[in-house]
């Protein structure tokens, strides 16, 4: 047991459907067992943070995290998490780019902790008492961790070797990715683990692609019936499968879902909504042919749509968190 | 203290505005001032990357109504610009500050002037506020 490679991973801001991602291995995660040791996985095994403290420095072979950072606690454990490990994979959207909880950083804190614990109409807070990151209680002092006021990429805040994205990763690229490290076959440092293709070309639905697509009218995915084999843009849906990775195995398409863009942007991009605005406006029927103004504006939300799972990482976003990052 | 002066970025295309004129006539009258083939050719990126980089607005001159050199350039531009003003403003950033003129003017002695008319609407809105 002492010979086989050290493997810790650890959530932060995330929903933990990333650990779901590595339960979903099925019988694989016998043999990833087999292979590796895993110290430390708080959603599964009953490990505790001391146990990775007590490790030596670059002692584990992988770090997982998953989640952005929002808070000082996610911030502490992403920095031991890379003293421990020889390794960082930002495992999921979350962690890669800023993920779902990144569109927190579209409102201020203050608007969240007012929303949060005072205005949502389920809140009853007479004394109006928002969380504090210390409170004097019968002469003893409680804490929290300080939520800050940006959600943050793992990048932002710790040096990261590589990059699996996904909302979650799929098996078969966990799997891969874990017998990369294991075997030692590792890409550059700084690689995305998954292919370089957008999703477009991988999609079942591309050859029902007409030369040149123009959206007439808008609409969304729950307010028709979408036919399940012709391409979402032919049809008026925006899907954003032209600006995002694919690797997903199509997931969404396969069961009438246009691509949200869990699996960011595609090589040698860093904002992959500005990608998606350019493709839409030039998707969208307009100019001498309509009101270009009016559809344009039929699209409900364009900055929440095209940064769903990126607005920490986009140009406008992105904040550096680390002395050394 | 020293009066406000917005700092704004300039996107021209070359088929409509200032092409008579010698460059170098043209470019020491105008600061942040970038020349391009097609206001299509202004992508997403580069107008977010000027915000990023402290300007306090954008301004894209294209040529107007039916006079793309490439057919519909001009409308794709200002198509990207709807969006791209609702972008701006989930940032925070106001989308006033973000602008396009679609018309022409080959001599382009109208582009310093109508920077400047930019920068006194920008005046009145102050330095740009990040989220």
């Amino acid at each position: 047991m002492a010979d086989k490679p050290k493997i810790a991973l650890c959530w932060l801001a995330s929903c933990a459907g990333c650990d779901e991602a590595v339960v979903d291995l099925n019988d694989a995660i016998l043999q990833v067992a087999e292979a590796v040791d895993i110290v430390l996985w708080p959603i599964a095994l009953d490990f505790k943070y001391d146990h990775l403290e007590s490790f030596g420095d670059k002692e584990l072979a992988l770090g997982i995290l998953h989640g952005a950072v929002r808070n000082s606690e996610q911030e502490e454990i992403a920095k031991l998490m890379r003293a421990k490990s020889k390794l960082i994979l930002a495992f999921g959207s979350c962690a890669c780019f800023g993920g779902t909880v990144g569109l927190a950083n579209f409102r201020t804190r203050e608007d969240i902790f007012n929303w949060v614990y005072r205005d949502a109409p389920t809140v009853v807070n007479p004394e109006g008492r928002f969380p504090q990151p210390e409170t004097r209680v019968d002469g003893k002092t409680l804490t929290l961790p300080e939520f800050y006021d940006h959600v943050y990429t793992l990048d932002q805040v710790i040096d990261v070797d590589y990059y699996l994205p996904g909302c979650p990763p799929p098996p078969d690229l966990v799997l891969n990715a874990v017998n990369a490290v294991a075997s030692g076959n590792l890409p550059p440092k700084g690689s995305t683990l998954a292919p370089r293709a957008a999703l477009c070309d991988t999609c079942p639905r591309n050859k029902t692609k007409p030369e040149r697509i123009e959206i007439t009218t808008v609409k969304r995915i729950h307010e028709v019936e979408a036919d399940p084999e012709t391409c979402f843009l032919v049809q008026g849906i925006i899907c954003l499968g032209f600006a995002t990775r694919s690797g997903c195995g199509e997931t969404c398409i396969g069961v009438n879902t246009p691509c949200r863009g869990c699996f960011g942007p595609v090589p040698g991009v860093t904002d992959a909504g500005t990608k998606a605005l350019s493709a839409l406006s030039c998707l969208v029927k307009g100019g001498q042919y309509g009101d270009p103004k009016k559809l344009m504006e039929s699209i409900d939300d364009p900055a929440g749509y095209c940064y769903r799972f990126s607005q920490p990482s986009s140009i406008l976003g992105r904040k550096s968190r680390g002395e050394n990052v | 203290m020293e009066a406000y002066v917005p700092k704004l970025v300039c996107f021209s295309c070359d088929f409509g505005w200032g092409y008579v004129t010698a460059h170098d006539i043209l470019a020491p009258q105008i600061d942040n001032w970038i020349r391009v083939t097609c206001s299509s050719k202004v992508d997403s990126a580069y107008i977010f990357e000027a915000f990023e980089e402290g300007a306090d607005g954008v301004l894209i001159l294209g040529c107007p109504e039916g006079r793309c050199h490439f057919e519909d350039g001009n409308f794709r531009t200002e198509k990207k610009i709807y969006l791209l003003q609702k972008v701006l403003e989930a940032y925070g950033i106001e989308g006033f500050r973000l602008r396009m003129i679609l018309s022409n003017n080959p001599g382009g002695e109208d582009i310093p002037k109508r920077i400047e008319e930019m920068k006194k609407a920008l005046g009145k809105l102050g330095p740009m506020k990040r989220r």
